[in-house]
């Protein structure tokens, strides 16, 4: 086996994996203070994938500065998606939860299909173009930067949920939402604010990602299964879980595909999900109460 | 809006022939069944299909129709299998009880093979203008040989994933013939779904079977549609390939080609077994010039043949700029050959079709240079065969061989 | 008799005599109805009465019609024995699965992700593995063979899909009148509770588990020798799974007519929205719908349509 190769490997994935920690924060978000499990996760991030690419085809805004515009659209979609629909099965089974979700899924990638057609897109950034040398190893400067802005997001949202008012009270209404409503806490309130938080860290993402790689409406599954997987092994409702889930998973991934057949190496995330699903259910850095 | 326009017209197009009408107080037409995947993952190609098939009926039409037979108009029954094979086989079965006598499509294999059924149970011959899983005609040649069906209705007019891989294996030993190289090693990578796969143990097969002095020394699938091609480029350059040979769909070429180039990888060139995602306009207007000088071997149109370049005019016309190609082309032959077929027929009957369809030699195709449109025992056209084209000045040309070529070909790539 | 027995009886008759009277595409779109219902009554043992929700049913059909192919095709046996096997093989996975999700205490979501995740990792191997067909999948010849599950006409299949799916009603409404229909009903609701009354949850979960993944696989075997071409997407794929899901929600998880009501919705929406939608560039049009019903349904009839109906009709009476 090839040391150069095998360095790559890990280098590559672990440059990518900040991009899989991008694409869970949200999620992760969403879980932690909800307990409501974002089924239509992907297929968020696909329409803010688009709408990137709108912005560049039609505005020429770079997506690595659009990505705010992006993600104030899915804010305004996440808020519709809880005050619509989601706030009235809070209470309900879990299962009730999913379908919701799923029926989400489903409007949301099919009107992207209506809207842009099935063809695959890419957007294109000049930054997206570069590449650094390190002796024979080569890093990706998109992926570089990607990895730099998940780190960013991901400690600007640690920062809200510990620092501000409103991110204290999330964290609040997560621990204990019949405690949160004693001392005042507008839990409808602040359940809204963390499902469009959480849904702007989506088209964030997206937006982000879209210089990386080609994306179609069907994108959308496949995104959720992987944003899922992080997700679990990391451990849900935790942030540092979605960042350092999202680099295991990646680096996993990765190894497979050089050491086995790279068409199989989703068989290595997958079974490391089974692995974490029925060994510590709570992920690594979740709490034990699953 | 393109798109948009592209879909005005086959939405045109079938709001004139596919709308079941309440009363018809027209001629009796001749309907043919035209099934592909106009949505769903296969779209693109699929709508580029019904547009060629419409062309051609357009174009018989207009010439006055089916001169043997009173001038018999035809009409296309339109049919969308929205990518699953489920739908091949109702869609078939809702043409057929609308009265189509024929059935033409349907571009992915498992479709395809629903409707196989559909066309052996109803005694409706069906053309296949696109789909390259060897069984599909193979299957019912043997069911009539071992006598299980009485007549075989299922005739391709498209090449097969082993004539591919034959095909390319002979391609590739001519051209570094013909360039005076000997690249030893060959990288294989391809997008492990139901086309790249075949393709790949095609030309596997076809390269074990030939024995040339180049090896496939690394093989490397990925999973379609990827989201990331790094560590497949790196392993293929750990491989030190002089070539490499890939095989992708239109999202998997996004990535592969610039990390190709990001990666420097040093080779004399690459050169593809066959697939999409190469030559078509979309790509080309976001992959620029990390396609150029890539060259892939796919059934491609003659445009050596006057005609070729007439209906390539209308169709980029109609398409709102798309490329005539293996799709629209193929279907647009299918077509024709149906009207070919329907001239010679002793009549309309199913099996007198069929007696037709088995004698045909028709010169006309205008994806054929290398001979007359026949079928063998099997119900396969030998002479459907894919052209070496080359991405030259941001365009694709066809480059080998000789009898196809319209400009010399360039190979090994220039140094960057 | 009740007038319920009555209507029922009357629509059975109906749909037996229907073959003869309408064309040969309308029975096509009927089979359909009955498969997905058959289906969607299997996942109902398990997804509806049960509550543990399932979104990796697709394995089961892979599983099944993989095998009876496979069989048929290497080895030449018959698939009405190759169905069987198929089923067994099916309830296999069904068990592991079953075992690892319910002995490791997994619920909800979790639970869905195991099932989703092992019908992943079985559509990744079937594409993988050149001996089971890779990506190319594997194709049926069509012979009409009797013997080998084929008929020339497709009434036969009509009659076979019917057949499927009142047995697998009636057995559904077996099971919901006996004691196992109880305690499954019973840890669909509170599942601690049953526990705490001594009830062996993980074995009523697991015997709902297997019986339904062994009806999921029989039906792979139809599958296959009815569209005679098995790709790996397409058999083992989540859209499947969440076909096979939706009937059964949105006619009424846990009753016995819920699949079958949600069939004869859905399937005929499916249909009209293609012939319809697709050809004016509203590509994916009948999936929104599909969403938005979805949507409807848990926001408005969590209980499915069926309940609703009855509802509405004892109302009136």
């Amino acid at each position: 086996m090839d040391p150069t190769l095998v360095g790559q490997g890990l280098l590559s994935g672990f440059l990518f994996g900040g991009v899989y920690s991008l694409m869970a924060v949200g999620l992760t978000l969403i879980f932690g203070v909800m307990r409501v499990v974002n089924f239509a996760h992907g297929d968020m991030m696909v329409w803010g994938m688009y709408l990137a690419w709108l912005l560049s085809v039609r505005a020429g805004v770079d997506p690595y500065v659009g990505f705010v515009v992006c993600a104030g659209a899915l804010f305004v979609l996440g808020l519709i998606i809880q005050r619509g629909l989601v706030e009235r099965i809070v209470d309900a089974p879990h299962e009730m939860q999913i379908l919701l979700m799923l029926g989400v899924a489903l409007v949301l990638e099919n009107a992207a299909l209506v809207a842009f057609g099935p063809d695959p897109a890419r957007v294109r950034s000049p930054l997206s173009q570069g590449t650094l040398w390190i002796g024979p190893l080569f890093v990706d400067v998109a992926r570089l930067l990607t990895f730099g802005l998940a780190m960013i997001l991901t400690a600007a949202l640690w920062l809200f949920l510990t620092r501000t008012d409103l991110g204290r009270s999330m964290r609040a209404a997560a621990d204990n939402p019949y405690g949160a409503r004693v001392i005042g806490t507008d839990v409808r309130r602040v359940y809204a604010a963390a499902f469009g938080v959480g849904a702007a860290c989506v088209g964030a993402a997206g937006a982000l990602v879209s210089a990386l790689l080609p994306f179609q409406p069907a994108s959308g599954l496949g995104l959720s299964v992987t944003s899922f997987n992080i997700v679990i092994i990391g451990g849900m409702g935790s942030l540092p879980g979605a960042f350092v889930g999202g680099i295991l998973v990646s680096v996993a991934e990765s190894m497979g595909a050089v050491f086995l057949s790279p068409s199989m190496k989703e068989l290595v995330s997958f079974g490391l999900l089974i692995a974490i699903l029925l060994f510590r259910p709570a992920g690594l850095f979740g709490r034990a109460a699953a | 809006m393109k798109r948009r326009t592209f879909l005005k017209t086959t939405v045109g197009g079938a709001a004139v022939l596919g709308f079941p009408l309440p009363l018809r107080a027209q001629a009796k037409t001749f309907k043919i069944g035209a099934i592909h995947p106009v949505t769903g993952a296969l779209a693109e190609p699929g709508q580029a299909c019904r547009l060629g098939a419409q062309m051609a009926v357009d174009a018989v039409n207009s010439a006055g129709g089916i001169k043997g037979k009173n001038g018999l108009k035809l009409e296309l029954l339109l049919g969308d299998t929205q990518t699953k094979p489920e739908n091949g086989r109702v869609e078939a079965e809702r043409v057929v009880s609308q009265g189509a006598q024929m059935l033409l499509g349907s571009f992915d294999s498992g479709s395809t093979n629903a409707m196989v059924s559909v066309a052996q149970q109803r005694r409706v011959p069906f053309l296949i203008d696109i789909a390259a899983a060897d069984p599909i005609t193979a299957n019912v040649a043997q069911s009539v040989k071992s006598g299980q069906q009485k007549v075989q209705y299922v005739y391709r007019n498209f090449p097969t994933g082993s004539s591919f891989g034959k095909r390319a294996v002979q391609y590739f030993i001519d051209i570094f013939k013909e360039a005076n190289v000997s690249p030893k090693r060959v990288v294989l990578m391809y997008c492990n779904d139901l086309f790249g796969q075949n393709q790949a143990r095609g030309f596997q097969a076809a390269h074990k079977a030939a024995n040339p002095s180049w090896d496939i020394v690394e093989v490397i699938p990925w999973p379609e549609p990827p989201t990331d091609l790094s560590t497949e480029v790196s392993k293929a350059k750990a491989a030190k390939p002089d070539i490499i040979a890939p095989i992708t769909r239109p999202a998997s070429a996004l990535l592969l080609f610039p990390e190709i180039r990001k990666q420097r990888v040093e080779m004399m060139g690459i050169v593809g077994p066959g697939s999409p995602g190469i030559y078509e306009a979309g790509q080309l207007a976001q992959l620029k010039e990390d396609l150029e000088y890539v060259l892939t071997s796919v059934p491609w149109a003659n445009f050596k043949n006057p005609k070729t370049t007439i209906v390539a005019d209308e169709f980029k016309k109609r398409s709102s700029g798309k490329t005539f190609d293996t799709n629209s082309g193929y279907s647009y032959d299918g077509m024709m050959l149906i009207a070919n077929i329907l001239e010679r027929a002793k009549s309309t009957d199913p099996d007198a079709i069929v007696e037709s369809i088995k004698k045909t030699n028709d010169p006309n195709g205008l994806m054929q240079y290398a001979g007359p449109i026949v079928f063998d025992e099997i119900g396969d056209n030998p002479n459907a065969v894919p052209t070496m084209i080359e991405i030259l000045g941001q365009k694709p040309v066809a480059v080998w061989p000789k009898e196809a070529a319209l400009q010399k070909f360039v190979f090994p790539r220039p140094k960057r | 008799m009740s007038l319920v027995k009555l209507l029922l009886l009357f629509a059975i008759a109906a749909l037996a005599v229907l073959p003869w009277i309408v064309g040969s595409y309308l029975v096509t779109v009927m089979i359909f109805i009955f498969f997905y219902a058959y289906l969607g009554q299997a996942w109902n043992i398990v997804g509806g009465y049960a509550g543990q929700l399932s979104a990796g049913h697709a394995a089961f059909v892979g599983i099944g019609g993989y095998a009876s192919a496979l069989l048929s095709m290497r080895l030449g046996l018959t698939p009405w024995v190759g169905m069987w096997i198929g089923g067994v093989l099916a309830a296999a996975l069904g068990a592991v699965i079953g075992y690892l999700g319910f002995r490791f205490g997994l619920r909800g979501f979790y639970f869905v992700l195991l099932t989703v995740a092992f019908a992943e990792i079985c559509r990744v191997v079937a594409l993988n593995v050149d001996a089971v067909g890779g990506a190319l999948g594997l194709y049926i010849t069509f012979t009409g063979n009797p013997r080998q599950f084929q008929f020339q006409d497709n009434r036969v299949y009509y009659y076979v899909a019917l057949v499927l799916m009142l047995a697998a009603t009636l057995l559904v409404r077996a099971i919901e009148q006996r004691r196992f229909g109880a305690y499954l009903t019973a840890i669909r609701q509170d599942e601690s509770a049953c526990e705490a009354l001594g009830v062996d949850t993980l074995r009523v979960k697991m015997v709902a588990m297997i019986l339904s993944s062994f009806l999921t696989g029989v039906g792979g075997t139809f599958y296959a020798f009815y569209l005679f071409s098995l790709q790996p997407n397409a058999v083992f794929g989540i859209p499947l799974s969440v076909e096979i899901v939706i009937r059964p929600i949105v006619g009424g998880a846990g009753t016995v007519m819920g699949p079958v009501l949600g069939s004869f919705i859905l399937s005929p929406l499916a249909e009209i929205a293609r012939t319809y939608f697709a050809q004016g560039g509203w590509t994916g049009a009948h999936l929104i719908v599909y969403g938005l019903l979805l949507i409807a349904v848990v926001l408005f009839l969590p209980q499915g349509a069926y309940p609703a109906l009855r509802r509405l009709v004892r109302r009136s009476a």
